[in-house]
Formats: structure tokens, sequence, C-alpha cells
């Protein structure tokens, strides 16, 4: 289940990256967070774009050892068998997986069901509610 | 102990072209804090205060808040010291954006830049390397190009970058530095010093971990005082319109500066306020780390920008007469490109229509005519024909062709956007603020204008003033931004799961007041002295009609004697030093007090 971003009112602020490194790394550093706040300037004004996992299971298609499983919610990665190799960060439609220190893939995993970046965010953009049908 | 502090300064020598780290003194930090008061800091080692401003020798200091970097709510700011071009005192300012943090992630604490670069060069700063690299192509071109040009040849769309535009290359002593197109730093001619330096770019770029003692306390602490602190209220002023809000309430109070001071109301101010801008508003916008978000992007025609703040709306609209909210959007791009101080920019401009109406000196441009005031601002940036003599600033044209009476300026820095015969406190603090004419140093008008307190008298304010002046200076350097009024207690408290140790506000509030003196002591060397801690004379001279502040004259007599109580409250001496006997009680070196005895 991916995160949902209410993008109109994100300021750019990247709270939640150090929210998110900060709760699993213990040290803040935007390059460590499991999602990622890019802003650009255009004519028409900011363009934010929130990457983040969307949930799209191809790091688990891809990952050559099946390291990679998900429970319905969110993926999940075996660091027992996990390689290294990297395969994972490749295939990653949103580039938000890197390998840590020891070589293991890092995928967001919803902070098992209550992301500190939902609750960081100061302006209330991001929730994990269902995206509301009309 | 893990803390905040990344432990390494790096000292640039670009005459040299080496870069190298040295470790961040503790005992620097726990006197002075980061940002303001470790420039200061910094500054002062090693160093002549008389060195001229445009010597190799003087030193171009970035420093960052020790608690950027983590979660602390508006904690990511940057500050630039120096030696002024145009006050000859020390200046510094700071920036938000997200450069702050990204220092700290490449692993400094602070950069500190001597020396001249034999051709126009950028430094470049990461984890890995600190190289100074030829940048010769960018000659004049505006800080907006090169900042796109550093990221498409680094190839790298999130570094980040602060560039000076033509007005630092060509010595304007009021040109400013841009980061990130928008945000900028630098009242006194900072960028001017890194033009003469041939330093045209600092590019940042990191990855590296900020520690804290303990990150479950830290966040909690900083999470709480998110929400305590009321930093993130939706209804907050600075959220919903950011600093374009004060418009309405300066002219309420009487106090927006109109055709150069010469009035305190604008007639065309609907035009230029909080809902106007607020109409063509894009987007909001964030610093790193920022839960409150006062930044605005705006479009309006083919006019982007993001601001204007309150001190460019007041200088760069209603102060020449400009009432045209597209022409402000332009005035405000146009010197954030060309990397002029937009306050400055405007109150230079302000006096010389001024001083052509009345006959003085025809510098062909009079209040209103903002078409030409935008000619005016590239003709200063590139030094052109009149823009030569404007980009020495109000004070210089005032003693050339009179009228020093109406240069609104404190030691040659130009007047932010509060008239002070509309709040009386306001003069104490332009003239005591150590850079020169700021609104940054104290902001009694918010007690004043806006508050309980009554805005013409003296009484109580000399105390007043000096009390806001100590606790801005702790807070700039430990630092977070202006827009969170954070209590010493609060401060000490997040200063305390950053960078570790007790903080009780006692000690928060004694280092600003260090920090103030050390920064008082450079002046003083410099030959400053209470002569120096005057307003222009228009202030005292001529009484507004319009408004609060009418028929209320602020005399000189009235001021020298909220003066004579501010020295003293100060501990300073009449002649407005510091006594040495304070300099000790405060802790300042030895080395420094010595230097300053014998300067005295």
């Amino acid at each position: 289940m991916p995160l949902r971003f209410e993008l109109s009112k994100c300021t750019g602020c990247r709270l939640c990256e150090l929210a998110c490194s900060g709760s699993h790394n213990g040290a803040f550093n935007p390059t460590k967070a499991r999602l990622k706040i890019i802003h650009e300037y255009t004519d028409d004004g900011i363009v934010i774009k929130a990457n983040r996992c969307i949930f799209c299971k191809k790091c688990e298609e891809a990952c050559p050892v099946g390291a990679i499983s998900n429970n319905g919610r969110w993926m999940i990665v075996d660091h027992e068998k996990c390689i290294g190799c990297g395969t994972c960060v490749k295939t990653c439609p949103t580039h938000v997986i890197y390998l840590n220190e020891k070589k293991k893939s890092i995928i967001c995993d919803l902070c098992g069901g209550e992301p500190k970046c939902v609750q960081w965010c100061p302006k209330g953009v991001i929730s994990l509610k269902e995206k509301v049908t009309s | 102990m893990k803390n905040s502090l990344m432990g390494n300064m790096l000292y640039v020598d670009l005459t040299a072209g080496t870069a190298e780290s040295r470790p961040t003194p503790v005992e620097w930090v726990e006197k002075y804090g980061g940002q303001k008061g470790l420039g200061t800091r910094i500054l002062m080692e090693d160093f002549d205060p008389k060195t001229e401003a445009y010597a190799p020798e003087n030193k171009v200091i970035l420093t960052t808040s020790i608690m950027a970097g983590t979660p602390v709510s508006c904690s990511a700011k940057l500050a630039m010291t120096t030696k002024s071009p145009l006050t000859g005192g020390i200046t510094d300012g700071s920036v938000g954006g997200h450069i702050g943090a990204e220092l700290k992630y490449a692993g400094y604490d602070a950069v500190v830049i001597t020396g001249k670069a034999k051709e126009l060069s950028y430094l470049y700063i990461d984890p890995d390397k600190a190289e100074i690299r030829p940048l010769t192509e960018m000659k004049g071109a505006g800080s907006f190009k090169t900042e796109d040009h550093l990221k498409e040849i680094l190839e790298d769309d999130r570094v980040k970058i602060m560039a000076i535009g033509p007005a630092g290359e060509n010595l304007v002593k009021y040109s400013c530095v841009s980061s990130e197109r928008y945000r900028q730093l630098g009242r006194g001619g900072i960028a001017a010093v890194m033009g003469s330096k041939n330093l045209k770019a600092v590019a940042i770029r990191g990855w590296l971990d900020v520690h804290v003692p303990d990150v479950e306390a830290c966040m909690k602490v900083a999470r709480e005082a998110h929400i305590n602190d009321a930093v993130i209220a939706e209804e907050n002023d600075i959220y919903q319109y950011g600093t374009p809000v004060l418009v309405d309430m300066s002219q309420e109070s009487g106090l927006l500066p109109t055709r150069n001071f010469q009035e305190g109301t604008f007639e065309d101010f609907k035009n230029i306020d909080g809902e106007s801008l607020k109409a063509v508003r894009k987007n909001k916008k964030a610093c790193f780390s920022c839960g409150i978000a006062c930044g605005n992007y705006l479009v309006d025609g083919e006019t982007r920008v993001e601001g204007p703040e309150y001190e460019t709306i007041a200088l760069g609209g209603s102060s020449i007469g400009n009432g045209d909210r597209r022409k402000l959007l332009e005035f405000n791009a146009r010197c954030d490109d060309l990397g002029l101080d937009t306050i400055s920019a405007g109150g230079t401009i302000a006096y010389m229509m001024e001083a052509t109406e009345k006959g003085l000196h025809d510098f062909g441009i009079r209040f209103g005519e903002t078409d030409k005031a935008l000619e005016m601002l590239e003709k200063i940036a590139r030094r052109e024909g009149v823009g030569d003599e404007a980009a020495e600033g109000s004070k210089r044209l005032a003693e050339k062709y009179g009228g020093i009476e109406f240069a609104i300026q404190v030691k040659g820095q130009e007047l932010p956007g509060y008239d002070p015969r509309g709040s009386w406190a306001m003069g104490i603090a332009y003239v005591t603020a150590p850079r020169g004419g700021c609104h940054m140093t104290a902001y009694p008008i918010a007690l004043e204008a806006w508050g309980e307190l009554d805005p013409f008298t003296f009484e109580g304010k000399a105390k007043l003033v000096a009390d806001m002046q100590n606790a801005q200076f702790s807070k700039f350097s430990l630092g977070v931004c202006d827009f969170w009024p954070v209590s010493s207690e609060t401060l000490g408290r997040l200063f305390s799961v950053t960078y570790g140790g007790d903080w009780p506000a006692e000690k928060i509030d004694t280092m600003g007041e260090r920090i103030f003196n050390l920064q008082a002591l450079f002046n003083v060397i410099n030959g400053r002295t209470r002569k120096d801690d005057v307003l222009p004379k228009r202030f005292h001279d001529e009484i507004l009609k319009v408004g609060p502040p009418a028929g209320k004259p602020m005399t000189k007599e009235m001021f020298d004697q909220a003066m004579d109580e501010y020295y003293e409250y100060r501990d300073w001496d009449k002649e407005g030093r510091p006594t040495i006997e304070k300099l000790k009680a405060l802790g300042i070196e030895e080395k420094f007090i010595q230097a300053y005895s014998k300067a005295l």
C-alpha cells in the first residue's frame, strides 16, 4: 500500500526524510531516507515530486535470490538472503531503494504500519488512507 | 558522545589554492554557539579588525547552525560573516533553504575562506573533496544562471549552491549572496567581499550522518516543540501570508516607509499587501526542516519570484512610490538575480529620487518612476553611469551631493521597513545593531506598534532593546529562524538534545550578550563610538502627519537620554563602548580584550 501524498499542500521541508532516517538509522541523513522529496521551479510554479515506494513489487520480481517479498501492505527484505547485488536498486522506478553499509537492501516498510513520515509531516500531506473514489 | 557538531571546519586559501580541514574547537562552540556566534569568533581569530574589507586577508566565513541537519524546526540555517565594505564594521547574515543542512551532511560546521583566486572561481565541497575550480565562463552572469550552469556541469540537480551576481563581482557595497535562487543573505556587501576574492559561487553536496546524543529523545523534544510552540499551526499568519502580512499592519500604525520615509502611509498599499500578493501565489515553500513554511512563490504575468518579503515591499514598493504589484515582483526578482540587497538598493534609489525632487542633484529619477528604478538596478549592479556612484550607497551619495538628513541609513547601511517614529524602541535597535541599520537585532515593534507597549515613549525601552538583542543573538547562533518566537528555555532544551549538555536559559542569554559584546569590540577597534549611533536627522526634526505617530516628536534630546540608559544597562561607557570589566565578566578571550584596550 503506497503512502498517499496530497502534493498541493507539500512545502518541501523534508521533515519526512529526517523522521524516516532518524527513526530507522539512528542518525539524520536524507540520503538514507526511504522516501525523497524533490522540488523544482518551473514557469507554472514549484513542482514537487514525492518519490516513495509505490508498492509496484518490481524489486520482488527482479531479486535474483528471492530475498524480497511483501505482506500485502509493504515490502519485506530478508537480509539473511540478500546478497547486496543492487538489482532492486536499479529496478526501482522511484529510486528509493538503497544498499546500507552492510550491502543489504533497504526498502520502505511503512514503519510496520505506523509511518513516522505521516506523524511528522507538519502540513498533513502524507497519509495511509486509500484514495477516495467519487 | 556523539552530537550534532560535525567536528570539522574547512579552511580555504584561494591565493594558495588549498583547502584543509581543521577540528572545530569545542570551547568556541560552547561560548559562542554556531552561525552568528561562531562566525564572529572565527573572524576574530588571528585577525586585525582594521583589515580592509577587500584585502585578501579578510575572511568570508560560512557557519551552520549547530542544530542544522536535525529535525529541530527551522534550524537549517547558514550564516556568513565578514568585515563589511559598506559599514566598515563586522557584518553577518543568514539564509535558510537547504544549504545549511547540506554543509553539515558534507561534514563541516564552518568554511573559512581567505585569499584571492587568480581567476573567477567556485568552491566545490563534498565529504570526499574540497576543490577550487575555475568558473570564468560565468563572468557577469546572474545568480540564477550561475546556479543552473553549476548544476549542469556538476551533473547533479541536488547540489546546493550559493552564488553572487554581477553586483558582487563589481564590488557593489550592498551586494548580497543568492542561494537556491530566491534565498538571499548578506547585508553590508558580503557578496562584494566574495567578488574581491574572485569567488563566484560555493557548491555543496553531502551524504554524511548528523548525529545527536539520543535520537529518540531528540525526536521527542523536537516534535513536542513543533506542536506545543505552535510552529506548525495552520492559522499562523507567517504561513498564511508570510511577511507581507505586515504591510497592512505598518500602514495602520502609520510607519510604512513612503517616498523615502517622508510619510508613513502609502495610498496604494492595498496593491502590494499580503492579500494582493496571495492572489498571484502559486505555492507555499518551506526551508529544510521547517514546519512553518513562510515562503511564497508568485507568478504574475512573465514575472516569477519567491517573495517579496515585507522589507522588499517597503523599500522596493512604498518607499520609492511604487504601488504596482508586478513591478514590485520584478524589482525583487531582478535584485535576486543581480545579487543586490533589496533594502539597500531601494533605500539608495529612494534617496536619489528625493535628492532629484529637492533639486540637490539630478539623478534622473523621481518617486513613482519604477521602470527607471528597475533600469537603475541594472546600472548599479554593473556600475554603469550613475549606477557607479549609486553602488556606494545612500550615505556616500549624500556626503557628495547633500541631503544627509534624508539618507535613510545607520552607519552607511540603509534602514529596513519600519519608520522609527512609529515605534521608538526600533530607533534604539537601529542605531545599536552591530551591523548597522538592521531589523534583525531586535524587533521591539512587535510589542510597541502591534503590542501592549506605548510606542511613543523611551521609558523602559533601553532595557527592552538590549534584552531582545541578547536573545536574538543567542537564537541566531544556536540557532533557529527568526519566525519561531522561541524562548531561551526551549532553545536550551533543543540544544541539549542535539549538541548535548545542560543549557539553562541564563546560559543561553549570556551567550547572546557575549556575542553582542564581541561584535561591539570588533567595531570599536575600528573606531566606532557613540557618534555613529545616530538616526538620520529626519526622524528627529520632521513629524509625521498621519496615523498614530502624527504630532508626536521624537526629539534628539529624548533619544540621547535613552541612549545613555542603553549604554548604562549594557555596562558600557558613555561613549558607547564596552567596558573592560564587562568583557572580562562575559568571559571574552584575554587576547581580544588586550587588543581592545590598546585601541581605546
